[in-house]
This record gives C-alpha cells, sequence and structure tokens, in this order.
C-alpha cells in the first residue's frame, strides 16, 4: 500500500430468512445509507462503487450490480464488480482499499450483499464442474468430508461441534443485527438432525437476506470524518488451483500462505498474543477449530483445544466471532464484508453489546470456492 | 494528482474465435493462450505477482464457473488472485490499479467463457432489472435496435450509414486470422441481409463466438525486461450509468464520453482523435457511430485508423471482446499487426452491458508516459 487506507464508514442491514418488504435494489440502499451516514458522507462523495456477491443466480439477475447503479448512487462513476465465490465480501472490501491505497481515490464505497430469498441455495451451491461427479448436495455436501477429515486428523472430540454452535448463537445474542439470536443448549444441538456427517443441522448457517457496505478512504479524509476510523494495516486475497495432487483441503495453503502475508504486512509475529478479536469465516461448526490452525493461532491439531478451553469465547483470550459470524448470519456474498466489517467495528470501538474489549488489533476472514480463496484484513485502532 | 507509475502492456494472446469449440472445456481453452502469453514474455508463471480473471457465471450458464480457470491460470503454489465478473478489460483495469498502489509489479490479466453454452440473445435478457425490463423479454439485440432508432432519428443516420461502418469493419477484419467472421462483404451486401430487429440487420451483428485470452502487464523496471516493445498505459478510466433505458438518452453515450475525457486528461491528449489507432467495443455499428461521437473521433474511420481488426462484428468472445481491444492496439502500437507500422498511440475502449451501459477507455502508447 502505498499510503494509509481506513474504514471510516460501516453500514449493515438487519439480517434475515426473507424481506420481503424491499427488493433488491431497496436491501443494499439500506446498508449504503447507513454506511455513508456512519462516515458522515453523501453520495456525490463517493468516487468509485465496487460491487461483491456470490454467484448471480442466488438472485436469478445476471450482473444484478448493473441495474442496481441507480440505487447505489454509481451513476457516471467507476463501477467493479467482484465475485471470488464466498470470499467474494472480503475481497469486494479489499479491492476498495487498492482503490485508496493507489492515491486516485480518497473515498470508495465497498457493497457485498445476497437476497438468498429470491432463489434456492442448494441448488446454486451444487455447481455441475465438468469431469465431476455432481453432489447435488450443497456447501454443507462438499465440506462435510473435510470436516470429518479434520477429526480424523486430530482427535477432535465429537462435542467441539456442538459447542462452537452454542457459542456463535451465545454471540449473536449480543448482535442487533444478527439473523438467528436465539440461544441453543447443547443438547439442542446433539438432538438436531444431521444433515451431512458429521454436520448437524444447528452446526449450520442459516441462508439469510442482508447486506452491507463500507466506506473506504484516505488519511486525510479519515482525519476529518466524524468518528474514529479502523486503519487497515494489510490485506490480501489468495487463490489455489483445484486439481492439485496432494492438496490439502482440510488447512489450506492458500489460507496459510495469505495469514502470513497479512500477518507479515502488519508487523505481527505472534496472532494469538497480538490480535484481540477475530472475525473468521465459519459457515459450519466444525470449521471453527479448522481456521484457528489455518490461520496459525495455534499449531496443527491444537485448534479444538482452543475451543474446548472456551479461550474463543467472548470475554476471554481471543473472542472469535463476537458477532455470532456466519453460523448465525449468512447472506453469502455479504458474509465475508460481514466479517471484515465486524472487525473494524471492534477496533473503532462500536460493536455495540458484541464490543470485545481493548480490541485493538482485529483480523477479518474469508474463504470460498472449494476452500481455495482467501481474504483477510487486519485492522487497528491505530495508524 | 497522485504520481503514476509506467505501466505496459507486455505480452497478450488470444485463441481465434470461434462459433464453438466441441473439443475443450473453457479451462482447457485458456491454458495454451496463458501459456503462449508468458512464452512471449520468456518467462514462467513464477515470474508474475498478480493473476485476475474476467468471466460471467451466467455465459458459462453455472455458478462459480471462474473457479477452473485457476488450474489454467498456474496456481500453484497459491497466488495473489481477484476474479471480476466483467470483461477481462476492466480486470486489466484493476491490476494497473494495483500497479498504482504499488502491490505487484506483474499480472496476468484473463477472459474466459463458453458463450456457446446458451444462447446470448435469451441469457442477457436476465441482466435487465428484474422488476420492469427483463419481465417484458427485451433481448440484448432488440434494446441495440431501440438505440439505434434513437440515434438515426436525433442525427438522421440511414440504413446505408450502418451498412457502410459494417463493410469497412468487415473488410479489415478478413486480414485478421483470429477473426471468427473472416468474409469481406461491401455494403451492398450487407443492405441485402435480413432485419435482426429493424433498423438493425443480419448483417450489422456479431455471431455467437467463443476464445480466451491472456494479457501480461507490467510496472517500468520490469516491462522492459519482459518485452523488446512494452507498449505503455498512458491514461484509463471507467464509468458506469443508469441502466433503465427510458433514463438515459440511447442516443448517446455520456459514460463513454466522460470515460474518454478522463483518460485523455490522464494521457496528457487534448483530443482522443489525436491518437493513430482505435479499437472500439461496439457490438453494432450503430455502437460505433455513436462512441465515435463521445469520444470525438471521426466515424470515417481514416484518421485514426477504427477497428483495423475488424472490430467486435468479426468477433465478439463475450468477457474477452474488450480484452481483444486492447490486444489489437497493442499489435497495431508494437508492429504485430499488419498495417500497422508508424501507429504510436492508440486508444482502445471496451463496453458491457446493455447499450452501452459501462464503458471504460485506454489510451495506449509505444513510448513512456512519464519520465
Amino acid at each position: 500500500m502505498k499510503r494509509p487506507v481506513a474504514v471510516v464508514g460501516v453500514g449493515q442491514t438487519h439480517h434475515t430468512s426473507r424481506r420481503s418488504d424491499v427488493n433488491i435494489a431497496g436491501l443494499v440502499r439500506e446498508a449504503v445509507d447507513r454506511a455513508l451516514a456512519d462516515a458522515g458522507l453523501e453520495y456525490k462523495d463517493i468516487e468509485a462503487v465496487i460491487v461483491g456477491k456470490a454467484p448471480d443466480m442466488l438472485e436469478g439477475v445476471m450482473q444484478p450490480e448493473q441495474f442496481l447503479i441507480g440505487a447505489l448512487g454509481a451513476h457516471m462513476k467507476p463501477m467493479l464488480r467482484v465475485h471470488t465465490a464466498g470470499s467474494v465480501g472480503a475481497s469486494t472490501a479489499l479491492t476498495g482499499v487498492t482503490h485508496v491505497a493507489s492515491g486516485l481515490y480518497d473515498r470508495v464505497l465497498t457493497i457485498a450483499f445476497e437476497k438468498q430469498s429470491e432463489g434456492n441455495v442448494m441448488w446454486v451451491t451444487s455447481p455441475n464442474m465438468p469431469f465431476t461427479a455432481p453432489l447435488v448436495a450443497g456447501a454443507g455436501g462438499y465440506f462435510a468430508p473435510y470436516c470429518r477429515a479434520y477429526i480424523k486428523r486430530t482427535g477432535c472430540p465429537p462435542h467441539i461441534g456442538p459447542i462452537t454452535a452454542v457459542n456463535a448463537r451465545a454471540n449473536a445474542g449480543r448482535n442487533e443485527y444478527a439473523h438467528l439470536r436465539e440461544p441453543v443448549t447443547l443438547e439442542d444441538v446433539m438432538n438436531s438432525p444431521v444433515l451431512w456427517d458429521p454436520i448437524r443441522y444447528l452446526e449450520t448457517c442459516p441462508s439469510s437476506d442482508g447486506a452491507i457496505a463500507l466506506v473506504i478512504a484516505s488519511e486525510e479524509q479519515a482525519k476529518r470524518g466524524p468518528r474514529k476510523p479502523a486503519w487497515v494495516k494489510s490485506g490480501y486475497s489468495y487463490a489455489e488451483a483445484m486439481w492439485v495432487p496432494g492438496r490439502d483441503q482440510v488447512s489450506p495453503l492458500a489460507g496459510r500462505v495469505c495469514a502470513k502475508a497479512v500477518y507479515g504486512k502488519a508487523g505481527i509475529t505472534n496472532p494469538w498474543k497480538e490480535i484481540h478479536t477475530a472475525e473468521i469465516y465459519v459457515p459450519f461448526a466444525w470449521f471453527e477449530a479448522m481456521w484457528l490452525e489455518n490461520l496459525g493461532f495455534c499449531d496443527e491439531g491444537e485448534g479444538w483445544k482452543i475451543i474446548d478451553r472456551g479461550e474463543q469465547k467472548f470475554g476471554a483470550h481471543l473472542p472469535i466471532n463476537p458477532s455470532g459470524g456466519v453460523l448465525c448470519t449468512n447472506p453469502i456474498g455479504a458474509s465475508g464484508m460481514l466479517r471484515l466489517g465486524e472487525a473494524a467495528l471492534q477496533v473503532m470501538g462500536r460493536a455495540g453489546a458484541h464490543q470485545v474489549e481493548g480490541a485493538k488489533t482485529a483480523l477479518g476472514h474469508a474463504y470460498g470456492g472449494g476452500a481455495q480463496y482467501f481474504a483477510m484484513w487486519i485492522v487497528s485502532s491505530e495508524l | 494528482m497522485t504520481t503514476l507509475r509506467n505501466v505496459a502492456i507486455v505480452g497478450f494472446a488470444q485463441l481465434p474465435t470461434v462459433a464453438r469449440d466441441l473439443h475443450r472445456t473453457s479451462t482447457e481453452m485458456l491454458y495454451p493462450v496463458v501459456r503462449q502469453a508468458l512464452a512471449e514474455c520468456g518467462v514462467e508463471r513464477d515470474a508474475i505477482d498478480y493473476q485476475i480473471a474476467g468471466s460471467v457465471d451466467y455465459m458459462d450458464g453455472r455458478p462459480f464457473g471462474f473457479v477452473a480457470a485457476l488450474d489454467a491460470m498456474g496456481s500453484w503454489p497459491p497466488r495473489q488472485d481477484l476474479h471480476l465478473e466483467m470483461d477481462a478489460a476492466f480486470c486489466a483495469y484493476y491490476a494497473w490499479l494495483r500497479m498504482q498502489a504499488g502491490d505487484c509489479d506483474t499480472a496476468l490479466v484473463v477472459g474466459h467463457g463458453k458463450t456457446s453454452e446458451g444462447d446470448p440473445n435469451r441469457v442477457f435478457n436476465l441482466q435487465l432489472d428484474p422488476y420492469y425490463q427483463a419481465v417484458i423479454g427485451l433481448d440484448p439485440t432488440s434494446t441495440a435496435a431501440l438505440q439505434a432508432s434513437a440515434y438515426m432519428a436525433r442525427t438522421g443516420a440511414t440504413d446505408r450509414d450502418l451498412a457502410v461502418v459494417a463493410a469497412r469493419n468487415r473488410t479489415a477484419g478478413a486480414r485478421n486470422p483470429q477473426n471468427q467472421v473472416r468474409e469481406a462483404v461491401n455494403t451492398e451486401d450487407l443492405l441485402r441481409t435480413p432485419w435482426a430487429v429493424e433498423p438493425l440487420r443480419a448483417g450489422y451483428l456479431p455471431p455467437i463466438g467463443e476464445s480466451a485470452t491472456c494479457m501480461i502487464l507490467a510496472a517500468q523496471g520490469k516491462a522492459e525486461k519482459l518485452c523488446d516493445h512494452p507498449i505503455w498505459i498512458h491514461g484509463v478510466d471507467h464509468r458506469a450509468e443508469l441502466q433503465t433505458l427510458g433514463a438515459r438518452d440511447l442516443s448517446r453515450s455520456a459514460s463513454a464520453r466522460l470515460a474518454g475525457e478522463k483518460a485523455c486528461a490522464m494521457a496528457g491528449l487534448r483530443n482522443a482523435s489525436d491518437v493513430d489507432v482505435a479499437e472500439l467495443h461496439a457490438v453494432t455499428p450503430v455502437e460505433e457511430l455513436i462512441l465515435c461521437e463521445a469520444l470525438g473521433l471521426s466515424p470515417k474511420g481514416s484518421r485514426p485508423a477504427i477497428n483495423p481488426s475488424g472490430g467486435t462484428l468479426c468477433g465478439n468472445p463475450i468477457m474477452s471482446t474488450g480484452l481483444i481491444r486492447m490486444g489489437e492496439v497493442f499489435r497495431q502500437l508494437s508492429g504485430r499487426a499488419d498495417g500497422g507500422a508508424g501507429a504510436r498511440r492508440g486508444l482502445a475502449h471496451a463496453a458491457q452491458g446493455h447499450c452501452l451501459q459501462q464503458n471504460i477507455v485506454w489510451i495506449l502508447g509505444s513510448e513512456r508516459r512519464w519520465a
């Protein structure tokens, strides 16, 4: 990055199963209006707009950003559309960071959304790739074998997924925007049906309608703004090929490389000690343990032990997903930007009831594809 | 204004556009052009810092169509990567921007897609807003015909004027081995072709075609090592406008005009017409005329030469068409194309959406822009 970049505005919708009171444009507009108000800016102040969402087939509109240009205030402005599968919300925010870092833009709007009630998520997340047997089992069907492989590899006991799910719901209860906020007990989770072994119904993310927008700005703009910004210390997106012999989808190399890059650039040598909270992309409960290892918060095989000891709970050593995370809110295209935006809110000190005390450095993380696309940033309360 | 880095196109490869490549997936089509572009630069994939792909799921007829491109791009070990649901010309913009941010020095840009998997005329209906425009069954030929009617009503342009533009493109295109349509036709031939949607004749429109493209960009310091004749980016800008057909003057392109002005300003050009060659992403002759007006180019197409490649009428591999415009200017300025001798500055334009909704304009030159 050639110059400092900050998040100066965050706006999100309340997330829910079906927003039948608004169309797609109304949904994105809600988030954008809130982000601009948060930044103390107006549409005319925005110099470029970057839109991210997951497959267009979720809503049945091809390149919907084209018809949303009016609602996004992008008329006669540069507008780009990002799509990197589940990681897209995060890579969209990073695209905004590049715009400002280049010195060519001072105020950029990034927006990510999904209105999943318009379509059928199971169908959309069951792509039929050439030379591949179609699973027709959605993302859960794809990822469950890797959860099983993790359990076998590390000796992760069977209660880890369930206690992760219980903790996520407890966290979401403190987040007024989260989709699923009702507490669940260990018994509730254990008694919920297995959808894709080992993933139970209550260990699975919901399908949500929702949007989030971030205003990303230069140092000069950030210092003029009404609130304390979140400074972007580093951000990278990495991807890895699909057909590589020996490729490890339990702990993908792209995730490890990306984490190393964001820590290195941000000057972090011990993430477990130097990061105060992390919002990571956990669509199925078992992935929390897997990503703790992949992100270098602990050694291989130790991720589930952090969860077993409760060190990732709200108020504990390293609160993971204090917002409730993807397990409680999943408008797919928006989920990655929600992770990065929630990390920003934490270091701004404006996360409300789920504010982590003393959070000065936070990680935002998302992944997508067949655990191939990774996008992350480190944000800080200090320039 | 911020200090900008000199960035150049150092390699470009494409598959000749065909109606349908029956034997290859989009990944298999992409792989040889990635290899060819790297070979042109004399390097292996590890020498490139960043990669970015342009494609669109709907044209592939499946979600996550772009994921398979990772393999063709050489994504092992993992690479810094992005995918835009856009023509690859917009991907080139983002690669350029990352170089301006100091985040990379070299980038691989690809465009891919199997246009023949579906009927673009049906598929692009789904790009219109789902509440008012898509539901009435508008397809891109019909929206282009509305645009053509609006232009002809305002300017008095005739059917023959359109045929002249199309015939010039077709005549030039017959010499370009990359083209799908390589049969030269004259104005009278085209005037005898049936209406596609009046006032557009079948002869004014490109057929369905597919290809794969790869461009390599490099910043000053690296560019000279990768290429004997790097072609430098002097200016670039892109703009979008409202989709709603009734909310804009379809006979003009306000977004192309603004993008052209901004790109020329960055390039230090008073007028876009000061370039020697222009390649325009116009899917109809009317779009070419609208773009000439918006950019301040003579619609005669001789000074500067417009679409010496034959333009989009001779090949329209969706998601690569715009990047090919840049590639053609690269070929012209670097002496790789027939008849391009002496050209020193060029303009490449790419568009997306119905009726030129989104436009990007590049000014390219054989000399570095900044000291």
